[in-house]
């Protein structure tokens, strides 16, 4: 049944059932490895496997997997990285905890946060597309330029303390963070219908060859525009579960998620050279990135070691991303 | 040859135009030189909001006094704080005002300016040779520290299951005097709390950048129910009792910042209990009144260049959070200082118990 909702062309039928089939290497290598992580952490203290614990991953993989969906897809569809995030991310909150600060409905803020997310993307777009440039450059930019307008605009900012919206992101649902939730729904709704759609096998086809993709009349602008807009959405989306759950952030107060949003979805297998990538990988290696540091801090080592490790597995992930790149070709 | 002879004029006309635009030797009539050139190195670490404001109050003060004012930003970085000292040489201020948030750049900050016998005020971290303008930090985290110490026993009789230190290492050694100033004096009140009652995480002062390592400290210690949280600033503090928060564990957590800077308005949270204000946003007032002033007045004041010997000494005020609620937030306190009569200082406008 899947293989017939592929699509009506032959072309675009094959990136979509080997992107379905991949990966599963690199999700039992992953899952492994977490597995492992914890058995040790838990042999060396028995209380790691608390509920304090479970609490403890479950909101660092919340802001995180949203924003490697995003960068998954970019990724994908061959755009490399967004490195414009970490402003994206702030913005969206900034623009969250100003509008319920006015008292506005919240879910007409969430529909508006969600907006400028979209609009963050559709300009990154905007500049990839008609300036012919490398996305990789351009969101590097954007997003200096992003930060350097956000500390002309705000220097400190946080949702309304006592707000319905900061309740829900301090809350918990069936034992697990409020705002774990809509990560989950995000990454099992786009690894679902990535490879299962039209746009998503465009994207995927762009990704893995773009001058194949357009020869079959693929809109190399359009996939360009529709990718960067749904990076911006889930970072709008980030940006609400951050506004939430965060006490007062600073406009710097994104960078720290850039290193293990990449990190998370190179590991997650999703290839640097585009084409390749299962979303649903992401859950596996942003819980397994999330429970490092949580894991360090039971080993009595300080948490400056999590930069060190995170770091060491991003060059294993990209070392093993080559080697895949490798394996392909041949 | 037409295009050849054009050139030198060429080049000279773009030469005066790119020195007009950028400034470069534009003081060049007697009045300008005749007029003092304050120049001020803010911080420029995102981490608080009062490092901008330090810039806005001296910009202020100045302009009140008739004076020039030239502002560069650190960035929080201490090259570029070296390059900035060169600018302000090359533009022949009179005075500096450094933010030192890179104190490691101090010893060559202090011998580029004393090269160019331009006299410098330092907030906060002294330096030999730079007049010394700020709090006693150690005397402040004990006065915080204490303070919580009095809270806790009151509370949970000195028998707390956790004291946890959010400390701010890239600080240096205000972080060290503030933190472990508070730890001091919460010692002083109740002396008998075990050893492994105290642990620390890295909060690099800010409220979000510090919420995942105190979250994961949190959950080590999954049995603590009574926390109470001292460290570097307000942000610190905060990143734990959100964590607690988010893990359910906020009922017992109370926490006493320094700096002020999260207890006041409409949006503090319940469980921060008090601060230590310094108003460092007004560090200027002082700065100006007894070093700057005298300085532009041909009288240049006795170099005090420690923090125990101070230039200037800005007084720390501890304050409850129920105190806190009477003092106006940093916008609206820098606006009356500013309108205040000249000299007078934001500790003698807003402390509670001054």
């Amino acid at each position: 049944m899947a293989d017939h909702a592929i699509g009506h062309s032959v072309p675009e039928a094959r990136p979509g059932m080997r992107f379905r089939l991949e990966g599963l290497g690199t999700a039992a290598v992953v899952a492994l490895a977490w597995m492992a992580l914890i058995a040790i952490s838990a042999i060396h203290r028995p209380d790691f496997l608390s509920h304090q614990t479970i609490l403890a991953i479950a909101f660092t993989m919340s802001i995180v997997g949203v924003l490697a969906v995003g960068q998954a897809l970019v990724g994908i569809s061959g755009g490399f990285l967004d490195l414009s995030q970490p402003t994206s991310l702030i913005l969206t909150a900034l623009a969250a905890s100003r509008l319920l600060a006015a008292g506005l409905d919240p879910a007409f803020v969430i529909v508006l946060t969600l907006a400028i997310g979209a609009l963050w993307g559709f300009a990154n777009a905007l500049i990839i597309v008609h300036g012919k440039l490398n996305p990789v450059i351009v969101t590097l930019a954007t997003n200096f330029i992003g930060l350097a307008a956000l500390f002309l605009v705000f220097q400190i900012a946080e949702a309304p303390i006592d707000s319905g919206f900061r309740a829900f992101g301090r809350g918990s649902f069936l034992g697990l963070p409020n705002i774990w939730w809509p990560m989950i729904a995000l990454v099992l709704v786009v690894g679902f219908f990535l490879p299962r759609t039209r746009y998503g096998r465009r994207a995927i086809a762009v990704g893995g060859n773009r001058f194949a993709a357009q020869a079959r009349g693929i809109s190399l602008r359009k996939t360009r525009f529709a990718i960067f807009t749904a990076s911006g959405v889930c970072a709008g989306i980030a940006g609400l579960l951050f506004a939430a759950s965060s006490g007062p952030f600073t406009p710097a107060s994104g960078t720290v998620y850039l290193l293990p949003v990449i990190a998370a979805s190179i590991l997650a297998g999703v290839s640097l050279a585009g084409g390749r990538g299962n979303i649903w990988l992401i859950l596996l290696s942003v819980g397994f990135l999330s429970t490092v540091p949580t894991s360090l801090v039971f080993f009595g080592l300080s948490s400056d070691w999590q930069a060190i490790f995170q770091g060491a597995i991003l060059i294993v992930a990209v070392s093993i991303d080559g080697y895949r790149e490798k394996w392909v070709a041949r | 040859m037409k295009g050849k002879s054009s050139s030198p004029l060429h080049a000279l006309a773009v030469v005066a135009a790119a020195t007009t635009v950028l400034g470069v030797g534009s003081v060049t009539g007697a009045g300008a030189q005749d007029k003092f050139k304050l120049g001020m190195a803010v911080g420029g670490n995102p981490c608080c909001e009062w490092m901008k404001a330090q810039g806005d109050v001296a910009r202020a003060l100045a302009e009140q006094r008739g004076w020039d004012y030239m502002e560069l930003s650190n960035n929080d970085d201490a090259a570029t704080a070296l390059k900035n000292a060169g600018i302000f040489i090359q533009e022949g201020v009179d005075a500096v005002i450094q933010f030192n948030g890179q104190p490691s750049a101090n010893p060559a900050l202090a011998q580029r300016f004393a090269s160019a016998n331009i006299p410098v005020v330092t907030y906060d971290i002294a330096q030999p040779g730079f007049y010394f303008v700020g709090i006693d930090n150690l005397a402040a985290g004990l006065a915080g520290g204490e303070a919580l110490g009095n809270i806790i026993k009151e509370k949970w009789n000195c028998e707390p299951d956790l004291v946890i230190s959010a400390e701010g290492a890239s600080a240096g050694i205000v972080n060290e005097w503030r933190t472990g100033g508070m730890r001091d004096g919460l010692k002083k009140v109740c002396p008998d709390i075990p050893a492994e009652k105290w642990v620390s995480f890295e909060s690099q002062g800010q409220a979000t950048v510090g919420l995942p390592a105190a979250r994961d400290l949190l959950a080590a210690h999954p049995d603590a129910k009574r926390m109470a949280v001292v460290g570097l600033n307000d942000g610190g503090v905060l990143a734990a009792i959100n964590a607690a928060e988010q893990l359910g564990r906020a009922d017992e957590i109370i926490g006493w910042g320094q700096d002020g800077a999260f207890i006041t308005g409409d949006n503090v949270n319940p469980h921060l209990a008090g601060s230590v204000f310094y108003f460092l946003e007004g560090y200027a007032v002082y700065a100006l009144r007894d070093v700057i002033d005298p300085i532009a007045a041909g009288n240049p004041p006795p170099l005090k260049d420690t923090a125990g010997d101070p230039a200037s000494r800005v007084q720390p005020c501890p304050v409850s959070a129920e105190e806190a609620a009477k003092v106006p937030d940093m916008p609206e306190r820098v606006k009356m200082l500013l309108e205040a009569p000249p000299g007078t200082t934001e500790y003698e406008l807003f402390c509670p118990s001054a």
